[in-house]
């Protein structure tokens, strides 16, 4: 028997599967150089154009596909390689290269784009390196078409497998289709990888960032792929085997368990109503919003638009995907927070000791009106959806509302002027995670309609601890009482002021904290769409003075540790059986 | 023909959409329509051309049309490329 290996990668999508290593591997195309003769150059030319004609037909398709199963926005590369595809200088020089080296098209063909690519790969700049792959993506696609080779496509993987490549092209990844594919294991890229993307909008779990996969895994053996430990297990032992039939087991168990949770009303036992909403960062998991039953999204992360493009996408992309996922989710809210963004994000030879402490986020957004009022016309043009609402991520102190607000009036000012339409009463709120804003709350709470507790910015700064740093790592917890105790104090200073607090940080989604932040009177929990089935469990398991009684008691302990034995005390009691909560 | 000397004020440059927003427009006129960046002319209805010239922020070109609608083409096309369109 062959002896265990444990390759190590990045966990970009959840969950177990055991499969059969399909390894998919693009066969090279030979490009053969062979001279045409010339009276059928017209003939070689037109059957350039006909491959090409092919191509854009195939990805059209794609496209189409795409757009009717995850959304039009995930579908864009698309519209970018067909746009390659119809390029006139390539083609002209195609053409001109045929007709007077008097050779056949795909030399031609894969010489020009050659050419391309390596001028592109050359750059400085990492979105137009990116577009390489883009360029080989969709070439190879028309050599295939011009050397009459079918597509390997991942369309061919058997049922129960477990695809391990070197890197799939995003038209392909788009073609995964999840009940024959179990997971994705794949040599390169990171989570902001178009696979990664595509693998969590299905829900395939995934490992990408192996090196050197494709010498280690032979096709047709058995291997087990842990997403959520980012690990592929080849030729695993009879014990990692059991050890992994029981994980999956629990969890499928697990699953079913909560399924029923996801349609029922988020109501405590004696009838509050409590708004779950979801955390999502990528446009294609409303999806999953919707599956796990959200009522809203409670934080739209914008970070992912412009990381993806190393730039500022322009109000016009912005506008298309807040629009669209405003439309999507009709009629329950949508909260676009504003970039969150490090400086460092934004210009790579910026560097400073403190990040955390240091030009981020709205701070950045306030130096750069004009950037940030890009992004403030696109969220307020999307709001003519009347459910998109608006928040700003780590305000510090009151003049930093202020000064958001201006810039806010400004544009709506603008877009009055052009007779843009836009929901005028759309609520502004802010996320509450720097000790600062906690302390001062009952000032803010005028200035705003909503608070966010960010809980894990908040422990952070509250615990003055760095969560990254391995060596104080453990002294970060959000249960802690000091943490607990600012929670209370926003709430209380929102509610004084008529306005709702919400907490979208892990907190919310940690079963534990459920009873705790009811009985402190939370109006809403956001968290990962998977999250909310469990947290629905709890909750309706919950009366409000329970609630009221645990909140109390757990504010009064001396540390996070007396908390949490407190809470898993209580929580036991109410879901016996179930091996604890957690 | 009409040739003028363009600085690039378009926030991100000459990239993706603007680069095929370009391209979209350029193709609807007649002219020929030429970029040239640091003496390396390319086709303006060509994105491949255009993304390899790497026009940033702040970067100088030169934009040639030549054609029956060349005024109107350089009009249009120099607005994308200023940003203000």
């Amino acid at each position: 028997m062959a002896k265990e290996r444990i390759l190590k990668g990045i966990a970009v999508s959840k969950g177990i599967s055991k499969g059969t290593a399909y390894v998919y591997e693009t066969k090279e195309i030979k490009i053969m150089q062979t001279p045409v003769p010339t009276i059928y150059l017209e003939e070689e030319i037109e059957r350039f154009l006909s491959a090409l004609e092919k191509t854009t037909k195939e990805l059209s398709n794609i496209k189409e596909r795409i757009n009717a199963e995850i959304g039009a926005n995930f579908a864009q590369f698309l519209d970018a390689q067909i746009m390659m595809l119809r390029d006139r200088e390539i083609i002209d020089t195609v053409k001109k290269g045929i007709e007077s080296e008097k050779k056949n098209a795909e030399y031609i063909y894969h010489r020009v784009l050659d050419k391309y690519a390596k001028k592109l790969g050359a750059s400085r700049d990492q979105y137009l390196k990116e577009r390489v792959a883009d360029i080989w993506d969709v070439g190879t696609r028309v050599l295939r078409n011009l050397v009459g080779l079918t597509h390997a496509s991942v369309v061919d993987v058997p049922q129960g497998s477990v695809l391990v490549a070197h890197d799939i092209s995003p038209s392909e990844a788009a073609l995964i289709n999840p009940e024959y594919v179990l997971g994705i294991a794949i040599e390169v890229g990171g989570r902001t990888s178009h696979t990664a993307i595509t693998a969590r909008a299905l829900e395939i779990p995934a490992v990408l960032g192996v090196e050197g996969l494709l010498g280690k895994i032979r096709n047709g053996e058995t291997v087990i792929l842990d997403g959520n430990r980012g690990i592929l297990i080849k030729s695993p032992t009879p014990g990692r085997i059991q050890f992994y039939k029981g994980e999956i087991r629990r969890e499928v168990e697990y699953q079913k368990m909560l399924s029923p949770f996801c349609e029922l009303p988020a109501k405590t036992r004696d009838g509050r109503q409590l708004d779950i909403s979801a955390n999502i960062e990528f446009f294609v998991e409303y999806t999953h919003a919707k599956k796990y039953g959200a009522m809203g999204i409670g934080l739209f992360r914008t970070e992912f638009l412009y990381l993806t493009r190393r730039g500022n996408p322009s109000e016009e992309e912005q506008f298309r995907v807040y629009d669209e996922l405003a439309k999507k989710m009709k009629p329950d809210p949508v909260i676009i927070r504003t970039y969150d963004l490090g400086g460092d994000k934004i210009f790579s030879d910026y560097h400073e000791a403190n990040p955390f402490l240091g030009w981020r986020a709205v701070r950045v957004s306030l130096d750069d009106v004009a950037f940030f009022k890009i992004q403030l016309r696109a969220i307020l043009r999307a709001s003519v959806n009347r459910n998109i609402r608006i928040m700003y991520p780590m305000i510090s102190t009151f003049e930093e509302i202020k000064k958001a607000n201006v810039v806010f009036n400004e544009v709506k000012k603008e877009l009055k002027k052009e007779k843009i339409d836009f929901d005028d009463h759309l609520q502004v709120g802010i996320m509450v995670e720097t000790p600062s804003a906690a302390i001062m709350s009952s000032q803010l709470a005028a200035q705003v309609d909503f608070f966010s507790i960010g809980s894990n910015d908040l422990t952070q700064y509250v615990l003055a601890v760095d969560r990254g740093n391995e060596r104080v790592s453990h002294l970060f917890d959000h249960f802690h009482p000091a943490v607990l105790r600012l929670i209370k104090q926003v709430i209380d200073s929102g509610h004084k002021s008529h306005i709702w607090v919400g907490i979208c940080g892990e907190l919310a989604a940690d079963p534990l904290a459920i009873p705790l932040l009811v009985g402190l009177g939370i109006d809403e929990l956001s968290m990962s769409p998977v999250a909310i089935p469990k947290a629905k469990m709890v909750l309706r398991a919950l009366t409000v003075p329970e609630c009221e009684n645990i909140a109390q008691k757990a504010l009064n302990f001396r540390g996070a540790n007396e908390v949490k034995k407190f809470l898993k005390r209580t929580l036991t009691k109410k879901f016996p059986g179930m091996g604890g909560i957690k | 023909m009409i040739r003028e000397k363009i600085v690039i004020l378009n926030e991100n440059g000459l990239h993706a959409l603007p680069a095929s927003r370009f391209v979209k427009l350029a193709e609807k006129f007649k002219s020929d329509v030429k970029i040239m960046k640091d003496g390396v002319e390319v086709s303006g209805k060509s994105i491949m051309g255009i993304l390899t010239l790497a026009c940033e922020k702040g970067s100088k070109v030169t934009l040639t049309t030549k054609g029956q609608d060349e005024e109107q083409a350089m009009d249009a096309l120099r607005k994308i490329l200023e940003g203000q369109d």
